[in-house]
């Protein structure tokens, strides 16, 4: 017995909607440019409705979809040769932030705390970004991780243990604390 | 690999919840008495919460939203999206290029207005999976949280009827546990283990523990004023609609009946109907899920 939905294509497509915010996200970690980042959401939907037919039933709809994004994004570089990087420094106050509590002074630091973490990630090379994004922020497994990323699932736990021992270097560093200064990084 | 390295790399699965059955046993067990993946659990631990606790990293603006929705409308109707790139990127250039402060832009009004009015025709469907997408969540860093034993159970009672009664006055809706309806000789597949009260939003929900032979099972309720069941693989089954997502390997079920919705989380390894089956044998045998 088939057990996909059915419903009509409207449905299908909006169901893709919830995804929006993580591959934003995800966009902003690869080109690290706002509007590069919102052109990228933009076409990866573009794709994935016109690949939607394809999608297989009980087929893993948000790890499909930040593999098109990755491969939209790739496929651009490789057009352009060169990878346009441009620092986000002076575009990130425009970000929203997402609220997570009602108290004014909660709130500021929730703020403070989420600005660190950012600055923190965005300190990380490329591929140490990509996985932490994917496992802390989508909590995608490591085998969806591997299929987005196209390596092994041995690698994506490699990657992040590396990824992780560096962010927590860098957070204790922003935060002068030794909470999360466990293990150096070996790169 | 040798063992201290072994007990890190167990460390780092563990977290990520990619140990499983036996692998999972043992590494419990292990842990219960070595102190150094204690310790390296809890630094893993801190940082994690500190990530999570920064989600979204960044959140898409209104603006991307509407265009993602116009994008998807447009494509659905037998428009291609390049043909509405194109006309919106024509109108803003027209808009932009125009004498603005000569001439009243109505172009431009245009244009604004016209994002605006797809953007709220999607509103509803936007809330409803936004709310839907935050139950699940919800569900699943109770489960999870419990599981680490930062939630420890406020009741412990394998009766139906002790819980109801526990959370009569506690939870701002009205809450009943069914009574077992196992016969003297079944096998049940899973057992209650207790129950407590979690924040949700505003107010509290309940959440109901049950263990399996090789897992547990964390049922949150709440008001469905403050709770959606929406999106996912959907199943019918006796009138209800069930919505199945899978989400950092485990199961969430989600359905609203009777004023409350109800979200199921375990970390099995199937399809939504066999979840369902794990209780409910009864119900495949009668024939009672279809497909929508």
């Amino acid at each position: 017995m088939s057990l996909t939905p059915k419903g009509s294509p409207v449905v299908e497509a909006a169901a893709g909607i919830e995804h929006v915010d993580g591959l934003f996200s995800y966009a902003l970690v690869l080109t690290r440019n706002r509007s590069e980042a919102e052109d990228l959401v933009q076409e990866t939907y573009v794709r994935a409705i016109r690949a939607m037919g394809s999608l297989r039933a009980g087929s893993n709809v948000k790890g499909w979809l930040f593999t098109i994004l990755r491969n939209v994004w790739f496929n651009q570089l490789r057009q352009r040769r060169t990878a346009k990087v441009v620092a986000m420094d002076g575009e990130e106050g425009a970000m929203d932030f997402a609220e997570t509590a009602k108290d004014p002074y909660a709130s500021y630091a929730s703020k403070v705390e989420q600005e660190q973490v950012r600055k923190a990630i965005q300190q990380l090379p490329a591929d140490f970004r990509e996985v932490i994004l994917l496992r802390e922020f989508e909590e995608l497994s490591y085998q969806e991780i591997a299929a987005i990323l196209d390596c092994p699932a041995g690698t994506v736990m490699s990657r992040l243990a590396r990824a992780r021992a560096k962010l927590r270097t860098l957070l204790s560093a922003a935060f002068k604390t030794s909470d999360f200064a466990g293990k150096e990084v070996m790169e | 690999m040798n063992a201290g390295d072994e007990h890190s790399h167990n460390v780092s699965l563990y977290l990520d919840n990619e140990l499983r059955d036996q692998e999972l046993e043992d590494f419990r067990a292990h842990l219960a008495n070595c102190a150094d993946c204690k310790s390296q659990l809890e630094e893993e631990h801190a940082l994690a919460d500190l990530l999570h606790r920064s989600r979204p990293l960044y959140r898409a603006s209104d603006e991307l939203r509407a265009r993602v929705i116009a994008t998807q409308q447009v494509s659905v109707s037998g428009h291609t999206p390049d043909r509405l790139r194109e006309r919106v990127l024509r109108l803003l250039k027209q808009s932009m290029g125009a004498s603005e402060f000569t001439v009243f832009p109505w172009r431009a009004v245009a244009t604004i207005a016209l994002v605006f009015v797809l953007g709220m025709a999607f509103v509803p469907t936007i809330t409803r999976h936004a709310r839907a997408a935050s139950y699940v969540n919800t569900a699943l860093t109770t489960h999870r949280r419990y599981l680490d034993g930062k939630l420890p159970l406020e009741i412990e009672s394998d009766s139906p009827e002790a819980v109801t009664a526990w959370f009569a006055g506690k939870v701002p809706f009205d809450f009943r546990l069914p009574t077992s309806q196992l016969l003297p000789n079944d096998e049940p597949a899973y057992r209650q283990v207790g129950a407590r009260l979690v924040n949700y939003g505003d107010s509290y929900a309940a959440l109901v523990s049950f263990a399996m032979k090789n897992d547990r099972i964390s049922l949150l309720v709440a008001s469905s004023t403050s709770a959606e069941a929406y999106g996912g693989e959907e199943i019918i089954s006796r009138g209800l609609t069930f919505h199945y997502h899978t989400k950092a390997g485990f199961n969430v079920i989600t359905w609203t009946t009777h004023g409350l919705t109800y979200a199921l989380v375990s970390g099995l390894h199937s399809s939504a109907r066999q979840s369902c089956l794990v209780c409910h044998q009864n119900m495949a045998d009668k024939g009672e899920f279809r497909e929508q």
